[in-house]
């Protein structure tokens, strides 16, 4: 069954690859029928896995101490719900939103392929089958930011994409070197029975490495930059990989090494501020967006920052609440964004939108919604969730870390209702010159999506996007409602101990350590709300009063055009890895091939080579050829080696 | 029966010049079918015993001696019958003739060097290997190319050395068959005066072909000059000759050598490992890119080799078949879209997937082995080659052979897009996509990307890999 469950999405990413041409539109059906199916099959194990210790198979084994196998335990199947639930409902709505694409079924094998690559990543029982997973759902992100690879602003997001994915790679196989030299096993049972004997400074280093690959992964600075680039892939993508799943693998590490970061203070508080750090620049950033992907991409920058932070200081059960709403919620807001963009002829400036509340209600809606859950409206999963991480950074000891998540969730409602705002108020802008907007002419003239003909205007998506959305609201509603329950009683408040969704966090359930906070947790969340009163109501005043809708043209101008360029330049952290490292290493290569390899380490063979080129010339000008050439050269060392071989068989 | 695997091509090399020289298509069908009979014979001779026949006695031992074994040796002429086979069955040089038969006696000698069981057999079939790849130089490289001479030039010293090191071993320690003589006993009888020049003399010959900086710079030269089929035998194997007279011969007749010059050799193997990757980056001709993260991935191999420990010499053995693999699968896919567009310049070429959907697929799947994608061959090697150095002490090679891996995922990408995507570009012909015979002609190759990515297992050795002798015989 286990391997039913891993293997049917891969099972699909070859057929679609294979018969892609003859399946035509039964592409899109047979990939979500097996994302699906892998569902169902989760469903069906839950069971066993809440029982026990999980479902195990063992798989192959390379060398002494690298056997792999397959583990389905509460926390990897929480994720495999997630990828599985939320994939198959983005591949449904996939078929709707690609249906026009040239290269329809290929975007399904890549998709399907994703789905397998993530499976493996979360069902792997050792740490190297981790990072196989981890270097294929990179791989099936670089195909899919670089879907439309005639864009060469796609192409270019996919190896920045790819590269930054890398050096997580070799973060996490620096983890791997120091835990098995340590350990002299590479799974997670082996190397967690031995975690509390090891030396701390072990231990650091390989939270250490584990960490660079989470920031890669999971966008955490300094390794972010590739997240909002991403988003040139299709729409279904960035809710898939880089919001709901993928992304979220670095808080899935940290989780699953909980027994690691549990024995190293240094590890905790240096993931907690790497966190909380990007929480924060991931929402100032999202301020100055104009692009509505891009604004989701640096609130999602931002919202898994709370999740590692939450991870990283030992708040376990928060940061997998927020990965585990955020999901839904992300992928509502993605894939309502993707039907305006859709009925937009992919337009993605949100100057050049407005007013589409009652052109696209749907859209309106479930981006209400997705807006309300992320910045924690009372009673939505987000409010929940946020709620638990920001608390949980007290409760572990981190007060710096809990004022900064704080602060980040009043700006979190800024930039989202501005997002909103913006979007679905005022009046349509989508006739305005660009120039009147303060939108800078494009470098990069959008022919990505190859829609068919016919789509007149902004019109409603057809059921095949709406069904999926629909069906993501509702958890982005009550998912955090999971927190309830407890000994006292199925609907009183159980926090981090709730009785459902203390099935996925098991591994955990015995670490309660928190220590008394100064702050009481009602007072916290009437204080968290209060900042997000603020954040909405100063959007409100800036984009939706009716002061500001009447002339909201030379408002948006002047916003564009006055924006401050450090953040407009997005911290300048693009330059900085240019300057640093991409540019050097190039002027280098180059050095080397000019000058060392002719000059330096050829000239001291030159003589050499010369006296070969004379004694070859003098061989054609002599003899017929450069056979004899050769012979010669041959004969002289086969004599060379008997005169030796004489010598030194007379003086044994 | 070990021995008709180095006679029969060698027999047929020569008999193919009696063919009519018109007959090009018989020549190449000769070529692949030949080829691919070893590949299964060699699967069938798996583990059968040595083959020794008495040959010199004065002034030492030396037998024709034999042996496939199931270690290194049966892999890498695995290796070289497959990629020799897939080589020669889409290929479409003029005079194929006669150039099947070099390709033939190419693959003979290459199969003596790793079958070889002598230390006098090694050498003379390791000089037998080099004439056939020189006289392609010449015949079928570009005009005015010194190339050939400096392969042969280069190639030709380190051969002399090997030879005056044999010679020496031979004289000082009575045989040089490889299993009769001081394996047999334990412990070399060499002592150190001695052994230091006779290591010296192997190492320089194995450092040349390999090769190891900074004696690499004949390489580049050759590979781009060598038509396609010939530099993926070349790049595939003949680089591995180097290599596995490391594991083969120094490792277990020299090890206090080794021991006293590992520093050496992970200073040089980390300079090539950094160097060839960096100088990767800036190439603009896609088969010096290739060339160069060659140096760069052998360098890799070096480490896992002098590190001394179990682990790292079983992903370098690894590596050693999955470099093969991937090397091969990257000139022989270079080669389809060089046919057909008249150009390997990063430059000049752009765009050429939309209309080449399987050979842009053939190509991500093995440049992604290449970089070391995880879950193909090339990350096998890498993970258990610099987990072992990390393991066994050495920490800081194994943290510095890092940086490469994401160096070489920036120039292999950068082959692969500036190649396969962007715009097309509106000046290059962009002729049809692969035929079915190109097709099979890679597949092969893929599949044991594939299949040695998933499980290295058998090919690392079993779980208790103690030495080098085990390694390269096989434990059973």
């Amino acid at each position: 069954m286990i391997f039913a469950l891993w293997l049917l999405p891969f099972a699909g990413a070859l057929a679609i690859w294979a018969f892609g041409p003859q399946l035509k539109r039964l592409a899109g059906a047979l990939g979500a029928a097996t994302v699906l199916t892998s569902f169902a099959i989760a469903l069906a194990l839950a069971g066993q896995t809440f029982t026990g210790r999980g479902v195990k198979a063992p798989l192959v084994s390379w060398a002494q101490g690298f056997s792999f196998g397959l583990l389905l335990d509460p926390l990897s199947l929480l994720w495999v719900f997630v990828i599985t639930g939320v994939g198959g409902l983005i591949h449904v709505y996939s078929i709707g939103y690609m249906s026009g694409d040239r290269a329809f079924a290929r975007f399904f094998a890549y998709m399907n392929f994703f789905v397998f690559a993530m499976l493996t990543l979360v069902l792997s029982d050792n740490f190297v089958g981790l990072l196989v997973g981890w270097g294929l759902v990179g791989l099936a992100s670089y195909f899919l930011i670089g879907f439309w690879f005639f864009k060469p602003s796609a192409v270019a997001a996919a190896r920045k994409a790819f590269v930054i994915n890398v050096v997580g790679d070799i973060g996490l196989m620096f983890g791997i070197f120091v835990l098995f030299a340590a350990t002299h096993t590479t799974t997670y049972a082996g190397v967690f029975a031995k975690a509390g004997s090891l030396a701390p400074l072990t231990v650091t280093l390989a939270c250490f490495g584990l960490f660079v690959a989470c920031a890669a992964k999971s966008a955490q600075l300094p390794l972010h930059t590739w997240l909002p680039d991403a988003m040139e892939g299709p729409t279904p993508v960035s809710a898939l990989i880089h919001a709901a799943t993928m992304v979220t693998a670095g808080v899935y590490l940290i989780a699953r090494c909980a027994p690691l970061w549990d024995v190293s203070p240094e590890a905790r508080a240096l993931v907690g501020t790497i966190g909380a750090l990007t929480a924060l620049t991931g929402a100032v950033l999202g301020c100055v967006q104009w692009d509505i992907k891009r604004i989701l991409a640096y609130s999602t920058m931002s919202q898994i920052g709370y999740m590692i932070m939450g991870v990283g200081v030992g708040a376990y059960q928060a940061g997998i609440l927020h990965f585990y709403t955020h999901a839904f919620f992300k992928a509502t807001l993605f894939l309502g964004a993707g039907i305006l963009i859709h009925a937009l002829h992919d337009e993605q400036d949100v100057r050049k939108m407005g007013g589409l509340a009652r052109r696209q209600p749907f859209a309106f809606w479930a981006m209400t919604v997705g807006t309300l859950a992320i910045i924690g409206f009372p009673g939505l999963s987000g409010f929940f969730s946020k709620d638990a991480v920001i608390y949980g950074t007290l409760e572990h000891g981190y007060p710096l870390l809990y004022a900064i998540g704080m602060v980040t969730a009043g700006i979190t409602a800024y930039y989202m209702c501005r997002m909103l705002f913006v979007t679905f108020f005022g009046s349509y802008r989508g006739d305005v010159p660009s120039a009147q907007l303060g939108v800078a002419a494009s470098t990069n003239p959008p022919v990505a999506h190859e829609a068919p003909s016919g789509h007149e205007g902004a019109h409603a998506p057809a059921w095949l996007m709406q069904v999926p959305v629909a069906l993501l609201m509702i958890p982005s509603v009550i998912a955090g409602y999971v927190w309830f329950g407890s000994r006292d009683g199925p609907l009183a408040y159980g926090g981090p101990g709730s009785l459902w969704f203390g099935y996925f966090t098991t591994n955990f359930a015995t670490r309660a350590e928190a220590v008394q906070a100064a702050v009481p947790e009602w007072l916290s969340t009437v204080l968290v709300l209060a900042l997000v009163g603020i954040g909405a109501f100063v959007a409100y005043r800036r984009y939706a009063a009716s002061a500001a809708s009447a002339n909201a043209v030379e408002r948006l101008r002047a916003e564009s055009l006055t924006a401050w360029r450090p953040l407009t330049r997005a911290l300048y952290f693009d330059d900085a890895i240019e300057l640093v490292f991409v540019r050097p290493a190039s002027a280098i290569g180059a050095a080397f091939a000019r000058v060392v390899d002719p000059q330096v380490l050829d000239g001291a063979v030159r003589d050499v080579a010369w006296l070969a080129g004379w004694l070859g010339r003098e061989m054609r000008a002599l003899q017929t050829g450069l056979v004899r050439g050769y012979a010669l050269v041959v004969v002289l060392g086969v004599a060379g080696f008997l005169v030796y071989f004489a010598w030194f068989g007379t003086v044994r | 029966m070990i021995a008709t695997l180095i006679v029969v091509p060698i027999l047929a090399a020569v008999l193919l010049l009696l063919l009519p020289r018109r007959a090009e298509g018989t020549a190449k069908w000769i070529g692949v079918a030949i080829s691919f009979l070893a590949f299964f014979a060699t699967i069938g001779l798996a583990g059968a015993p040595d083959e020794s026949v008495r040959w010199l006695q004065r002034p030492f031992t030396a037998n024709f001696h034999v042996g496939l074994g199931h270690g290194l040796s049966y892999w890498i002429v695995l290796l070289l019958t497959l990629s020799t086979g897939c080589a020669l069955m889409a290929t479409n040089v003029p005079r194929r003739r006669d150039f099947v038969a070099q390709m033939l006696f190419l693959l003979g000698a290459m199969a003596g060097v790793f079958l070889a069981r002598d230390l006098v057999l090694f050498a003379l079939f390791w000089d037998l290997m080099l004439i056939p790849v020189f006289f392609i130089l010449l015949g079928w490289g570009p005009e005015r190319s010194n190339s050939a001479w400096r392969y042969l030039l280069y190639n030709v010293t380190g051969g002399v050395a090997l030879l005056l090191a044999v010679a020496a071993y031979g004289v000082l320690e009575g045989s040089t068959d490889l299993i009769g003589a001081s394996l047999g006993h334990g412990a070399s009888v060499v002592g150190n005066g001695w052994g230091l020049w006779i290591f010296a003399g192997f190492a320089f010959a194995f450092a040349i072909k390999t090769p190891v900086w900074p004696f690499h710079t004949w390489m580049p030269a050759t590979y781009v000059d060598l038509p396609a089929p010939a530099v993926a035998v070349v790049s595939a194997v003949q680089s591995k000759a180097g290599l596995y007279g490391f594991i083969a011969i120094v490792l277990p007749l020299l090890p206090e050598q080794v021991q006293a010059a590992a520093g050496i050799m992970f200073v040089l193997g980390l300079v090539a490992l950094v160097y060839g990757a960096v100088v990767a980056l800036v190439q603009d001709d896609a088969k010096s890119i290739v060339a160069y993260s060659s140096l760069s991935h052998l360098g890799l191999i070096v480490l896992g080799i002098f590190s001394g420990n179990a682990l790292a010499l079983g992903g370098a053995a690894v590596y050693v078949i999955a470099h093969g693999l991937f090397s091969a699968g990257l000139f022989l896919a270079i080669d389809q879209f060089e046919t057909r567009e008249g150009s390997r310049s990063l430059k000049r070429l752009g765009g050429l997937g939309a209309r080449n959907p399987k050979l842009a697929g053939g190509l991500t799947i093995v440049a992604l082995a290449a970089l070391g994608l995880p879950g193909l061959c090339g990350f096998a090697g890498e993970i258990l080659i610099l987990t072992g150095l990390y393991a066994s002490g050495n920490v800081w090679p194994a943290v510095i052979a890092l940086v490469p891996i994401v160096l070489a995922a920036a120039y292999m990408l950068r082959l692969f897009q500036d190649v396969m995507q962007g715009p097309e570009v509106a000046d290059v012909p962009q002729r049809p996509d692969l035929t079915l015979l190109e097709l099979l002609a890679l597949a092969p190759l893929v599949v044991a990307i594939v299949l040695l990515g998933v499980n290295p297992g058998p090919v690392a050795g079993s779980a208790n890999v103690q030495s080098a002798v085990s390694l390269v015989q096989g434990t059973r």
